[in-house]
């Protein structure tokens, strides 16, 4: 529930996957087949021989051509677009959980309303610390698709039963937006990690 | 259910958002980028170049495969293309998590197999009467398979294994619903 974009990353991975494919295939077909390699050898040397000539031709005055300025000013182009690409990965933590404005002509009280997400973040961390039946609970705060969102993950202890803490879990929800006034859209994700597994299912009681 | 924004959440919580692979592939084309942004540099402001000659470069790519080692160059190219594999799948595939969906009407709730698998051991093992090393739960999209080895000398009732097991996953109720398979091995063991 973050905004790491996925349809650009799906695009974009399968673009540089098939330059790579090509590239490799290239080179494994040039090694292996002589019938190919021959082939190759006549065609990229026509495009080399017009390259040079390309160079040749758009020297400033004599010196070297602006063609490797225009290749620079791609490659530059390129990078910024991966680092964009990579500055957009997981993008979407936000630190208020409501920011509602309210003017005076409707029903209620005008004004302002802000909370942080930590409000909500540890009001729910201490209402789960006490269970047993949990080894960590971790709770964040994201904003997807325009709207503000709670992410709750818990790690349960071997056999707990999932539905239970759903069940538990929705009741806090609710009694947490009682307290806020607010409802936010929130994920519960029951996940396994190492502790759970290395851990001891049961506890005695 | 919950409403569209729920099950949009939900189908990104179940599925991989890919950004490993996206930032390898990132800062992979980001090296390359660098390296032939700094030798185009130096051939436009006509200085010797630092590794190869742009230029120089491709033409020797074009008198492939003379002027290198065919084993060399066919290696290379292998690896070259089983990294290009590597992210076209990674980009095609539909990536789904080893999770399920539970319904409810107020959360979106997604809990990974594992968990699954340890609640419904919990049941079988109670059901069977065995010790929790003697079961065994592999938890996939469509199926469970609950393998229980029994203790020498006293036999396990899969019927009501099953039923347990069908109970609880009843009362779970994950998303797809995997059908349940339980068996019992005929070898038994002693002091687990």
């Amino acid at each position: 529930m973050n905004g790491t974009p996925r349809g650009v990353n799906r695009v974009l991975l399968a673009l540089i996957g098939l330059v790579f494919l090509a590239g490799g295939g290239l080179m494994v077909a040039v090694a292996t087949a002589p019938a190919f390699a021959a082939a190759w050898r006549r065609q990229a040397g026509r495009w080399i021989q017009e390259l040079r000539d390309a160079a040749g031709a758009t020297g400033v005055r004599g010196g070297p051509s602006w063609i490797w300025l225009v290749v620079a000013g791609v490659l530059v182009l390129l990078i910024i677009t991966m680092l964009a690409w990579l500055a957009a990965q997981g993008r979407g933590r936000t630190a208020l959980l409501v920011d509602s404005y309210r003017t005076g002509t409707g029903p209620g009280v005008a004004g302002r309303v802000v909370l942080q997400a930590s409000v909500a973040e540890q009001a729910i961390r201490n209402a789960l610390a006490n269970r047993t039946d949990l080894v960590s609970a971790t709770i964040s705060t994201y904003e997807f698709r325009g709207q503000t969102g709670l992410k709750i993950r818990l790690v349960p202890r071997q056999g707990a039963a999932p539905e239970v803490l759903a069940a538990e879990v929705s009741a806090l929800v609710e009694a947490l937006e009682s307290l806020t006034g607010h409802a936010v859209p929130v994920v519960l994700s029951l996940a396994s990690g190492a502790r759970a597994r290395l851990t001891r299912k049961e506890r005695v009681r | 259910m919950p409403g569209e924004y729920l099950e949009q959440v939900l189908r990104r919580e179940t599925h991989s958002s890919r950004a490993l692979p996206s930032i390898i592939a990132a800062l992979l084309v980001c090296v390359l980028a660098l390296y032939a942004l700094l030798e185009s540099m130096l051939r436009a402001l006509d200085q010797p170049a630092w590794l190869a000659d742009p230029l120089e470069l491709v033409a020797a790519a074009a008198r492939w495969p003379a002027g290198t080692s065919p084993v060399l160059l066919a290696a290379a190219g292998f690896v070259t293309l089983l990294i290009g594999l590597m992210f076209f799948l990674a980009a095609i595939l539909p990536g789904r998590r080893a999770k399920h969906v539970l319904p409810h009407p107020r959360l979106a709730v997604v809990v990974a197999d594992e968990v699954l698998a340890a609640a419904l051991a919990r049941v079988a093992k109670r059901a069977a009467g065995v010790a929790r090393e003697q079961v065994t739960v592999v938890v996939t999209r469509h199926s469970v398979t609950v393998s229980i080895r029994p203790t020498s000398g006293i036999g396990v009732d899969t019927e009501a294994v099953r039923r347990a097991v069908d109970g609880e996953l009843d009362r779970i109720n994950p998303l797809p619903r995997p059908q349940a398979e339980i068996r019992v091995a005929p070898i038994g063991v002693v002091g687990v």
